[in-house]
């Protein structure tokens, strides 16, 4: 939507956009999303009978049940009064940079070691934070990068690379 | 007698020096990541879970006992000197104790919170090597009709005795129950929701969920709202020892606390929050001069202290006994038994009977070693209140990222990690309790097992949970919960509880 037009006077909003706001909502969308995808990725599944259960049978027994939750759910959501319960303003930051981080942490960690992915994880991690002091972060990096190398590999003697395999 | 023999063969076992070590770094790690701030007993147990893969299980369960106990104490002590609870569970601490603090008796809060914690811990060890053979007993009699009822009964009371929505609750312990289905049907051998990754096949790692939900998803919610701001009680920390007068007022209430405490605890869901703030209620409700309290009122920092200790420990009761998590420092507690190989439930007793005592009795020592620990390094800990949060998170990535990817040296689980810290902080706006998804999904394969071999015992036939005597008394528990949970009078009554 035009999130571009975010001025102090309050429009008012239509109705089904300041109900996006509330949790209960938002939640039961949530729940509903889970068991449609639980059984769209199910739907092959071989289902069986109550005494021969199918690989399928359990999971979409459950998917049923959480379909029929988030929908109720949903509708207690719609039918209680304008909340107080908006959720603090999203800041897209952490939540975006914070997984990048792990995720690049993840993709370096066996080919060049330790060392750079640990440093690619607390940079990024910086990143994803209020207030950004490069000196601090080179020093906490630097830190933490050698007291993990002085648990898991040089006490607890683990197999983990610490530089890049040549 | 037996029971003489039980706890002997318990601290031989947990009195070898090697078990006395890990108890003790147990006890220090856990304090020492339980006292930072926003890191409640929890995430510290699931960011430090992966420490204790390298132990045998005997000496990694006595770690992780003597981690969640750390982190325990340590959520009172920043409490008290801060005024910022670790977790809910200390949270009626800071009413009291922090204004003891601010009037100078901060020495004196520790030392009461100190001295009801261990002797509630004292009390509550007995109660778990007197209570769990005959339970365990119960359990093993329990066939799979029996089992499945026990499982809902325990899933459901957890949600009804824990605070927040009910009906979001039961959503997400349907859900875990769902992530604990992913992998490959040990029954048919079809895979399930794996999206076709040859990793998912053995199932979706119970660290990666505990650590992403827990730690990943924490740091991101904290990144996004912003910290409150600390103010440490600047008071030099003095006069540690009570006053005969507050013995006076402190030791009713310890008793008192204790025995609320080891009962809420053994309950599903109950555990230490149910029992610190039903432990304060008491205390103010019993006290001749109710106005007392929220002024320094010492019965106010002892009761609730000694009922989230005893609560905390007797917790382990069903888990031990039943393999029913209550809360979510016992799911973590089970996946832990489960990564060492150990299905729990109530054959673990009778089957590894020195693991079994040997926790108990190293409950007791970890209590002792707190205190003794605890009270003289109070000075330390108040310094690492100082770290500010831009630089702890980063530490607190480091190590979940290192912990998680160490488990089975399998990058991929990191980056499950990061899927479910996304999810966690999700889970965290919307209002949903991620605790009870954790319940599904460590009991999710179970609960599964259990129903197909009810059905075939029955032919297909779902009478079978109602024919049964035991099962059927079991649901119609689990029902009238869910009813009285659902009558206004009693919703508000809960909403009152828990604020």
């Amino acid at each position: 939507m035009s999130t571009g037009s975010l001025d102090r006077s309050p429009a008012p909003r239509p109705l089904w956009r300041r109900a996006l706001t509330r949790k209960d909502v938002l939640s039961g969308l949530m729940f509903i999303a889970f068991a449609l995808l639980g059984l769209w990725l199910s739907r092959n599944y071989p289902v069986g009978t109550a005494v021969r259960m199918g690989t399928g049978y359990v999971p979409r027994l459950l998917c049923w049940i959480l379909l029929l939750l988030g929908g109720v759910i949903l509708i207690m959501g719609l039918r209680a009064a304008d909340a107080e319960d908006a959720p603090p303003p999203l800041r897209w930051r952490p939540l975006v940079l914070i997984p990048t981080a792990l995720v690049a942490f993840a993709l370096t960690i066996e080919r060049l070691g330790i060392v750079i992915a640990g440093l690619l994880l607390i940079g990024i991690g910086a990143l994803g934070g209020r207030e950004m002091r490069p000196l601090e972060v080179a020093a906490a990096a630097a830190v933490l990068v050698f007291f993990t190398w002085a648990i898991f590999i040089w006490a607890l003697g683990l197999t983990i690379p610490v530089w890049p395999e040549r | 007698m037996e029971l003489l023999s039980y706890l002997a063969t318990g601290f031989a076992v947990a009195l070898t020096p090697a078990n006395l070590g890990f108890a003790l770094i147990g006890c220090l790690v856990g304090t020492l990541v339980g006292v930072l701030p926003g890191i409640g007993p929890v995430p510290t147990v699931a960011i430090l879970l992966p420490l204790t893969f390298y132990l045998d299980p005997t000496s990694g369960l006595i770690m992780l006992a003597g981690i969640f106990y750390g982190a325990q104490y340590g959520g009172s002590t920043t409490s008290i000197l801060v005024n910022m609870p670790g977790e809910t569970s200390s949270v009626v601490t800071c009413i009291d104790g922090h204004q003891m603090a601010r009037q100078g008796r901060a020495g004196v809060a520790l030392a009461i919170a100190a001295i009801g914690s261990l002797f509630a811990g004292t009390v509550s060890t007995l109660i778990i090597a007197l209570f769990a053979p005959p339970l365990a007993k119960v359990g093993l009699s329990f066939g799979s009709p029996e089992y499945f009822s026990l499982l809902v009964l325990g899933l459901i009371a957890a949600v009804v005795l824990a605070h927040g929505s009910v009906i979001k609750a039961v959503a997400m312990i349907i859900l875990g129950l769902l992530l604990g289905l992913v992998g490959t049907d040990g029954n048919t051998g079809g895979t399930r929701f794996t999206f076709g990754l040859v990793t998912l096949s053995d199932g979706i790692g119970f660290v990666p969920v505990a650590i992403g939900v827990f730690g990943i998803g924490e740091v991101i919610a904290n990144l996004i709202s912003p910290q409150q701001q600390r103010v440490v009680v600047a008071h030099k920390i003095r006069d540690l020892w009570p006053s005969r007068e507050d013995f006076r007022l402190a030791f009713p209430a310890i008793l008192r606390g204790t025995a609320l405490g080891s009962f809420l605890g053994i309950l599903p869901g109950g555990g230490a929050t149910l029992s610190s703030f039903a432990a304060y209620a008491l205390e103010k409700k019993t006290a001749r001069d109710p106005s007392r309290f929220g002024k320094g009122a010492i019965e106010g920092v002892a009761g609730p202290e000694s009922a989230n200790n005893a609560g905390a420990q007797t917790s382990f009761i069903p888990m031990l006994t039943l393999g029913i998590p209550g809360n979510a420092v016992m799911a973590l507690m089970i996946g832990a038994l489960t990564i060492h190989g150990i299905q729990p439930g109530p054959q673990v007793m009778t089957e590894r009977p020195t693991l079994f005592w040997g926790l108990i009795a190293s409950m007791w020592i970890g209590n002792l070693m707190l205190v003794i620990i605890n009270l003289p390094l109070v000075g330390l800990w108040v310094q690492l209140l100082r770290v500010p949060y831009r630089l702890l998170y980063l530490g607190i990535l480091m190590f979940c990222a290192i912990g998680v990817y160490t488990v089975s040296n399998n990058a991929f689980e990191v980056i499950l990690a990061a899927i479910f810290g996304v999810l966690g902080y999700v889970f965290i706006r919307l209002g949903c309790e991620p605790a009870p998804m954790l319940l599904g999904f460590v009991l999710g394969p179970l609960m599964e097992e259990n129903l197909r071999r009810a059905m075939r015992i029955s032919s297909g036939d779902p009478m079978i949970f109602v024919e049964r005597p035991i099962s059927l008394a079991l649901l119609i528990a689990s029902g009238a919960l869910l009813v009285l949970i659902a009558l206004p009078a009693i919703r508000s009554k809960r909403q009152e509880a828990f604020q």
